[in-house]
């Protein structure tokens, strides 16, 4: 009775804790480090045409809320970013991984991004 | 006859009248001319003559150093690099202040410095480099253990090695093509930046030193990241089409120690020119501009024993980017919805963060202005307070009567802070890392773990009290013609030095006594004058009908 009830409550518990970390992770799940470099290097190909004056990117991951963000992917609305050809040419997984990026290091996630 | 012998005495009267009008005007005509004539002030030339040698060269490039192009692991194996070459460099500096942050103090088993027992009212105490938070401005590759890292005085690349060797270790091992080509190209950055080393520009300094107390403009009041790229009218000596001086110009360097440092002995132990000795240092105004540093026969010469350069040539400071003049920890803690917040005010600058309480930032400052003979009184957290009155935690020393002492001009930031009750001494709250204050909102706990990376008893009780702290204002030098004119200080209302007391400012101060003397004195003479005339006109001039 002992064993079983302990296995039950296992099982209560390991299933209390995925549920909650599947809705504590709301946001995309890219590869946040990599699309830090896609998104540096859509910018400097950019930067490299003309089309913008700098090499960096002047949108931090820090300037927008998360919910803005979701907002901006969820309908792939990049004008903000200028460089429309660059981001026209990246894949869904580039896209995403920049996304999970900029969600990961907003002004209202738990570690905003502190440079631009 | 009579006539003739009237003539000759008119004559020779004339000429003797021409000859005193002669011997009075004509050295006065050359004297004016002497200094028409030498329109560049002394201190100027000498000053132009002392920078004249800038032009730095270099026999070695740093990108051609092939143990610099190797695939970097860490900060550490950069410095080990650097040190194949510059043997000692590490060692020099490991003693220096700007590595240890502490320097002894006079005082028995007290060592200043913001590792040491010292006290400032921004965030307190460096908690003997225990505060995680301080150590973003440490010159090593990981706080205060590793290496020294060379790249943050002599990288001109501003480059985040930190960033980048994370992400070098993260992506280790990933065989993902795309992956592979961010390694390699990390590697790159890294390797670009590295070779391009250079002697300590403004951005290296301007690093940690603008950006002091935790943000641009924070601390200093003369040093903020407008200093990074000057225009004249902020900084003569720094401008671009100025004397374009880096800090190192001034802040000469022996074996890695940076002249400059202030605590309780000077920054300069006396005041030489170049002229006694070419080997001085650049500290102060007088190693360049020499203490005549106006034009020949100038008053403001006269000033120059008794009055920093700094106190007329500084008029203001903070004048581009705004300065925190006030910092209230008292009211810091503050949650919304169980959330620190921020608040803005003007200058888009915070007013209030829960974490560190309430400010006001200020722009085109007048400093205070103190006797100061290069060496500052300072408040340590084992020295003993009266809470009743406001703690100078910093003040400067000087006094009238001290030859090395001149009035100088100061920001004064003021603000509240935590002190021990009982035992009536300073504390210093541990604030970041994750049982910090900044975490855990609890003043008397960050009091109790901060107290203690100090090894300083607390009683477990404490309050709040007033303090000011003063940055001596030496930076941010206006052009010639927006330097105080006389009447800044030599006028009877609002005089800027209305509050050094006990001498006589003349236009500021006045004697009844000598005032009422001097009136009698103009009157008589008008009155024996008068009475002469009169004297005269009425016995017609002592001739008979």
């Amino acid at each position: 009775m002992f064993k079983k009830t302990l296995i039950t409550c296992i099982l209560v518990m390991f299933s209390l804790g995925t549920i909650s970390a599947a809705f504590a992770s709301e946001g995309p799940n890219g590869n946040k480090r990599k699309g830090k470099y896609t998104y540096r290097k859509v910018v400097k190909a950019c930067f490299e045409r003309g089309e913008v004056d700098s090499a960096t990117p002047k949108i931090s991951p820090a300037d927008k809320k998360q919910a803005e963000w979701k907002a901006i992917f969820e309908e792939k609305k990049f004008d903000e970013f200028g460089c429309a050809q660059d981001w026209a040419a990246l894949n869904e997984k580039d896209v995403l991984d920049i996304y999970s990026y900029l969600y990961n290091f907003a002004a209202d996630s738990p570690t905003p991004a502190t440079c631009k | 006859m009579g006539k003739m012998k009237f003539n000759r005495r008119k004559q020779i009267f004339s000429v003797f009248i021409v000859m005193i009008f002669a011997i009075f005007l004509l050295p006065g005509a050359f004297a004016s001319k002497q200094v028409s004539g030498n329109k560049e002030a002394l201190g100027i030339k000498l000053a132009k003559q002392a920078v004249r040698a800038n032009k730095r060269w270099t026999t070695t490039d740093h990108a051609k150093i092939e143990i610099l192009k190797q695939d970097f692991k860490s900060g550490d194996e950069i410095t080990q690099a650097c040190l194949s070459c510059h043997t000692d460099a590490s060692m020099q500096f490991q003693e220096t202040i700007h590595w240890t942050w502490k320097v002894p103090s006079e005082k028995e088993g007290i060592m200043n410095g913001k590792a040491g027992h010292a006290i400032n009212n921004f965030c307190i105490s460096g908690n003997n480099m225990e505060d995680k938070g301080c150590l973003s401005c440490h010159a090593g590759w990981n706080g205060t253990k590793g290496e020294v890292n060379c790249l943050a005085c002599h990288g001109s690349e501003k480059f985040n090695y930190k960033e980048a060797f994370e992400d070098l270790k993260a992506f280790a091992g990933d065989d993902d093509p795309d992956t592979i080509e961010i390694t390699k190209e990390i590697q790159a950055e890294i390797n670009n930046a590295v070779s391009k080393i250079t002697m300590p520009q403004r951005e290296n300094c301007g690093e940690c030193h603008f950006k002091g107390g935790g943000g641009d403009g924070v601390k200093h009041g003369d040093l903020d990241t407008s200093m990074a790229q000057p225009n004249k009218n902020l900084d003569v000596h720094m401008a671009a089409e100025g004397a374009n001086f880096s800090c190192t110009r001034c802040h000469t360097t022996v074996r890695h120690n940076i002249a400059g440092r202030l605590y309780t002995r000077p920054a300069a132990a006396e005041r030489k020119s170049l002229i006694d000795d070419d080997m001085a240092s650049k500290i102060t105004c007088e190693s360049c501009h020499s203490n005549m540093p106006h034009k020949q026969a100038s008053k403001m010469n006269d000033h120059t024993d008794k009055v920093a350069c700094q106190s007329c040539h500084i008029p203001e400071f903070a004048r581009v980017n705004p300065t925190k003049m006030w910092w209230d920890w008292t009211k810091a803690g503050d949650l919304k919805d169980g959330k620190p917040y921020v608040v803005k005010g003007e200058f888009n600058k915070p007013t209030y963060k829960s974490i560190k309480g309430e400010f006001r930032w200020e722009k085109n400052v007048k400093p205070e202005y103190f006797w100061y003979n290069g060496s500052f009184s300072n408040i340590g957290i084992k020295d003993e307070i009266d809470p009743a009155a406001i703690v100078e935690v910093s003040h400067p020393l000087g006094d009238k009567d001290d030859p090395d002492s001149r009035i100088a001009p100061f920001k004064i930031h003021r603000g509240k802070q935590p002190y021990d009750k009982i035992y009536k001494r300073m504390v210093a709250p541990l604030l970041s890392g994750p049982n910090g204050y900044w975490t855990s909102f609890d003043m008397n706990d960050a009091i109790i773990r901060g107290n203690k990376t100090l090894n300083v008893d607390y009683s477990g009780e404490f309050d709040y009290v007033e303090t000011t702290y003063a940055f001596p204002i030496t930076h941010m030098v206006a052009p010639e013609e927006k330097a105080l004119d006389c009447n800044a200080c030599h006028i009877r209302e609002n005089s800027r030095l209305a509050n050094i007391t006990g001498i006589y400012l003349p236009g500021r101060d006045r004697s009844t006594f000598i005032d009422s003397i001097g009136l009698m004195a103009v009157l008589g003479a008008f009155a024996g004058v008068m009475l002469h005339g009169f004297g005269r006109f009425f016995t017609r001039n002592g001739k008979k009908e």
